[in-house]
Formats: structure tokens, C-alpha cells, sequence
């Protein structure tokens, strides 16, 4: 059996490489700028994709690489661009895609997959005969292996569409990857003020300041590269400690590889406390400092 | 100076209204009985962006719908945002993105556009397939993610959001645009174009799909979490615990 993995990012590309290698061999497709710390995950070879990448330029040369070697499965990580690629990669070849898998394993001439459904409330467990699939970051833990690659230079074709710019977004100094204690807030703070009460906890815990989609993104309480889930940062630290934060899948997403569990939230019934190992239902502005108060004892 | 107006197609797709949806205590399955049917929440945002294009430069924005029973409802709410005319396509049946892709490009080839905008991905399945698939379908560039979107006259320019940075890009029309979250907030229409919506007439269409896929589900169940659940209500009792669980991470 062999496979191909493309993705534009280094970070989810090395965990599918790590993945995928112990199920078959495996070659990668990357933009030609992330090849140099590639090498050395186990992708048989390397195709380093030459000029800059739009949906409809990438798609081609994967196309053109797939066409060639007549791989038996084709792995695209899921990033905005790599959705992209899926989607016009698998209209082209007229086949079957499943989408977001976080788990793979070949059963005979099958395929098992799951990926979640209902907005994240179930798990889905398929099998088919599909061979292209889209996959979730975080499937693996990435190894390095004593084999290098072998890279090839592919030169893009030109796209319809063209680069006018590009805005770096402020690189991030935050390392909620490596921290050992995160204290997360969600809408439930109410207000940007309330970080301010939250932060004499975080000095006494020694934590990292984390948040929700909603605080980091649509209120900008907090900056975006706190925010934790789907679409933001995955964690796993020792201790992870969610106050005023519901507990939606796709917060969960972020932060299911945590050690421990803690929640505050004022309502009973959250979903957050079916992911926490210890909580307090009740109001965080009373919790939080009566927590602070206990820790200086 | 040419007065420019855009002919623009928005993709519209109503989903079970997942937040109202339970799963069964015991089995863990999803009850999807008499759970509501509500307009995806991206679907909003790319209504709203086609509806800003139109007020500002003038045009007119077709929505699609490719649904079933409770699509009209749909429609209205679109209509009432800003959607001049407003097509149904009956015949949905599964969540096969392949098909869907299909029975939309098949209709909007049959229209005239300049710009067709939709979700980048759904709060059901998250595939975020749609765009790439129908951007091939139409043989048309997709500007992706966008977060704004500058029509001029030849060309539109959209700000995309890529994970750790964003682009601006550019493509002749016509183009497929889909949004992201942050484009906009979609407004709440007034009471007064709610009801002038629900008496303006709905195209109703049949698409006649055959599905042949070769995935079958072995199970749909809600993960099982192997956390201990020690929650308290008494915040006496609770404090002392919590204030234990933290020193020990600290150590
Ligand atoms: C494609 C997609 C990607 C997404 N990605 C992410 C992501 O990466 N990260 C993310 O977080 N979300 C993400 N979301 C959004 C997610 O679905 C939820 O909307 C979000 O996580 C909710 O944030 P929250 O818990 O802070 O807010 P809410 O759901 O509003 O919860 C606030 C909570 O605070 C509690 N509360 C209120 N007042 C108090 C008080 N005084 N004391 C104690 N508790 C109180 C309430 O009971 C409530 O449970 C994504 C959604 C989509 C569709």
C-alpha cells in the first residue's frame, strides 16, 4: 500500500507522517519553504511544490504526482487551503471523500474511518472503500525516523488567481503547547475588564492564560493565538482549568489531551462538566477568588 | 464613471438545528426527531456579504437552497436579510458532498453570475468541501476564507485568513468566494421585511439524485468521557478539593 499526505503545515504534516507511515509507505507534497525540517519523518519521498500555492495551482500538481505514481490512498490535512484542494481533487478524480477523519485503519480491501458528527456530539464510525480523505490535526504525537527523505522539485503551474499581499498576523509568544497549567475563560467573564480579576488566580496557579473562540476572537478580549479548540490552539497540559466556558466540541477539541480537568461554571447542566474531572457549579467571581485566597494559604 | 452592478448567487444550506439536538443517555445515538431544521449560521454570514455588495454597488443576489420540507422558511429568512429571488431545489437526502456540489453547479451554470459566495464550512460536518468542489465543477477561481470582499471592476480582491497569516488575493469574474465567520454579523431583519418575505414567491425545483456511496456507518454515538466528574455544588466542600488538584500540578 502506498499513500501521499499534502499539507501547508509543518506541524499537522509531521503528525500524519508519523501516523500514516506505520500503515504504509508514504510519500509527502509540501510547499518548497517547509521541506528543510521534513526530512527526517519517514515520507519516502518529498515533493517540494515550487512557487506560490493557491487552490487551483496545488490541486493541479497533486493531481500530476497522483497521476504517476497511482497512490493507493491520498491523505490532505485539513487547513483552509487543504480543504480547498480536497474538494477540487476529489471532483477531478470522480471520487468519494470522507471528510475531518481522526482515526484510519485498513480492514482487508476496507477502510475504517471516524470523524465527528452533529457538530461534534457523536463519534462516527464508517467503513468503505473510499481512498481519499481529509484528516484533523493532533492524530499523533510526531517521531522523527533515522530515514531522510528523498526531495523532488515540482515547479507550480500559474494560478487564476494572484497574491496582492500578505499580513503576517503578529507572531505568537504564547506556549500554551508546553505549558503546565492553563486557566482558560470563556463569555461567561462577561466583560475585557474581568481578565483583570482573573489574573491574580493565573499568577497563583503559575499558569498561561488561555480563552475561548468567543473572548479571543469576536470580542478580542483576549488576543487570537490564546484561543483554544477546533480552530485555535490544541493543549495538553497537566491542568487545565475552564472557567465560564460551556464546554461546545469545538472547545473541547482543543483541550481533550489535557491531564486534568477543572471547571467552573455557573450552570448545572454544562457540557463542560462531562469533561472535567473536578468542578464547582456556582458563580466564577465568587469561586475564583475564594480559590486565590485558598492557594495563599 | 460606469456605474458597475453585480449579479451575485449566494449557496444557502439549512442544517438540523444541532445545538437543540440530544443523544440518547443510554445508547449515546443522536435523537434527531422533531429537532428543528435552522439556517447553518455561515450561510447567514454569506447572505449578509452578498446583501452588503448589492446596497453598495447595486446588483442582485439569488439564493439557492438545495433542501427539502422546510426550505421555503428558509428562503424567507433570506429574503428578509435582502435576497431578491429565491430558488429550492427539493431532492437533499443525504450529506454527500459530491451531489450537493452537483445539483448546485448544474443550476447555477443555467444563471448569470459574477460572483457566487457561500460558508466555508458547516457547524454539521465541518467538510468545508462545497467550495473546492464546485469552484472545479464551474472551472471558475475560488477565493477562500475571506474576511472581505472589494468587487472592482474587472476583478474582486478578498482578505483570506490562512491559520497563521492572512493574503489578499485577486481573481477575474467570475468567481466563487466563500466566508469566514468574521466577515461580518449578519443583521437581525425588521419585523416589516419579515413579513413582506413570507408573501414573495419561492422557485421551487426537484433535483432527481441517485446516491451510490460505498460508506456505511457502523456507529453514531456520542464519545464516552473518561473524566472523573467530581462536581460540586457546595463551593465549602468544592474549594478545598480544588485548591488540593492544583498544588499537586504545581508541584
Ligand atoms: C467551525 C467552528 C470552529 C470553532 N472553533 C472553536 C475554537 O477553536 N475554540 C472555541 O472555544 N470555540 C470554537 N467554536 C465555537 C464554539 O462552538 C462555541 O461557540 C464556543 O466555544 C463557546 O464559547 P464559550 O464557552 O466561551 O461561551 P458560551 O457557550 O456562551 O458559554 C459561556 C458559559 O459561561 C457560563 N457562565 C456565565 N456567567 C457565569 C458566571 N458568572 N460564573 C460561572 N459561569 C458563568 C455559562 O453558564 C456558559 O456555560 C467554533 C465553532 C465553529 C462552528
Amino acid at each position: 500500500m502506498r499513500g501521499i499526505v499534502f499539507s501547508d503545515k509543518t506541524e499537522t504534516l509531521v503528525q500524519a507522517l508519523t501516523f500514516f507511515r506505520q500503515k504504509m509507505e508514504v510519500d509527502a507534497a509540501v510547499p518548497a519553504e517547509n521541506t528543510q525540517p521534513l526530512q527526517e519523518y519517514g515520507a519516502k519521498r518529498l515533493y517540494a511544490l515550487q512557487g506560490t500555492g493557491f487552490s487551483d495551482n496545488v490541486s493541479e500538481a497533486i493531481l500530476g504526482i497522483i497521476e504517476r505514481e497511482k497512490y493507493d490512498f491520498i491523505f490532505i490535512m485539513s487547513t483552509a487551503l487543504g480543504r480547498e484542494v480536497a474538494g477540487i481533487i476529489s471532483d477531478r478524480l470522480g471520487k468519494e471523500i470522507i471528510a475531518e477523519v481522526f482515526d484510519f485503519n485498513l480492514d482487508n480491501s476496507k477502510v475504517r474511518t471516524k470523524r465527528f458528527a452533529w457538530g461534534g456530539k457523536t463519534v462516527t464510525e464508517e467503513e468503505s472503500d473510499c481512498r481519499i480523505f481529509t484528516v484533523m490535526p493532533g492524530m499523533t504525537e510526531a517521531s522523527r525516523t533515522s530515514e531522510k527523505s528523498e526531495v523532488v522539485q515540482v515547479k507550480l503551474n500559474d494560478s487564476k488567481i494572484s497574491l496582492v499581499q500578505s499580513i503576517p498576523k503578529s507572531s505568537s509568544t504564547v506556549d500554551l503547547e508546553h505549558a503546565n497549567i492553563i486557566v482558560s475563560v470563556g463569555r461567561g467573564i462577561g466583560k475585557k475588564e474581568s481578565i483583570d480579576l482573573v489574573m491574580p488566580f493565573v499568577r497563583a496557579v503559575k499558569g498561561e492564560l488561555a480563552g475561548s473562540r468567543p473572548v479571543c476572537l469576536d470580542y478580542q478580549w483576549l488576543s487570537e493565538d490564546r484561543q483554544v479548540g477546533l480552530s485555535g490552539r490544541k493543549v495538553k497540559p497537566k491542568l487545565y482549568i475552564a472557567i465560564g466556558i460551556s464546554g461546545q466540541i469545538q472547545h473541547i477539541a482543543g483541550m481533550r489531551g489535557s491531564k486534568t480537568v477543572i471547571a467552573i461554571n455557573k450552570d448545572k447542566s454544562a457540557p463542560i462538566f462531562e469533561e472535567a474531572d473536578f468542578g464547582i457549579v456556582g458563580d466564577l467571581f465568587q469561586i475564583v477568588p475564594a480559590l486565590v485566597k485558598a492557594l495563599q494559604q | 464613471m460606469i456605474y458597475l452592478t453585480y449579479n451575485i448567487i449566494v449557496l444557502i444550506k439549512q442544517i438540523l438545528d444541532i445545538d437543540q439536538m440530544k443523544t440518547n443517555s443510554t445508547t449515546g445515538e443522536p435523537i434527531t426527531d422533531g429537532v428543528p431544521m435552522r439556517v447553518e449560521n455561515l450561510s447567514k454570514n454569506a447572505i449578509e456579504a452578498a446583501v452588503r455588495i448589492k446596497e453598495k454597488y447595486g446588483g442582485k443576489v439569488t439564493g439557492i437552497i438545495f433542501g427539502g420540507e422546510q426550505s421555503s422558511s428558509a428562503m424567507k429568512e433570506a429574503y428578509a436579510i435582502g435576497v431578491d429571488d429565491g430558488i429550492v431545489i427539493k431532492g437533499y437526502s443525504g450529506r454527500n458532498p459530491a451531489l450537493t456540489a452537483k445539483v448546485l453547479s448544474e443550476k447555477i451554470k443555467t444563471l448569470q453570475y459574477d460572483m457566487v459566495i457561500l460558508g466555508n464550512q458547516s457547524a454539521d460536518t465541518y467538510t468545508g468541501l462545497l467550495p473546492g468542489k464546485i469552484s472545479s465543477l464551474l472551472g471558475i477561481p475560488l477565493l477562500g476564507n475571506a474576511i472581505s470582499i472589494d468587487p472592482e471592476e474587472k476583478e474582486v480582491k478578498v482578505t483570506r485568513v490562512l491559520e497563521d497569516h492572512n493574503v489578499v488575493l485577486k481573481g477575474s469574474y467570475p468567481v466563487i468566494i466563500s466566508v469566514s465567520q468574521e466577515i461580518n454579523e449578519p443583521r437581525l431583519p425588521a419585523v416589516l421585511q419579515i413579513i413582506k418575505a413570507g408573501k414573495r414567491e419561492i422557485k421551487i425545483e426537484k433535483a432527481a439524485v441517485t446516491d451510490a456511496s460505498s460508506i456505511s456507518v457502523i456507529s453514531d454515538r456520542a464519545p464516552k468521557s473518561e473524566r472523573k466528574k467530581e462536581i460540586y455544588e457546595d463551593q465549602e466542600k468544592g474549594i478545598p478539593v480544588l485548591t488540593r488538584v492544583i498544588k499537586e500540578a504545581m508541584l
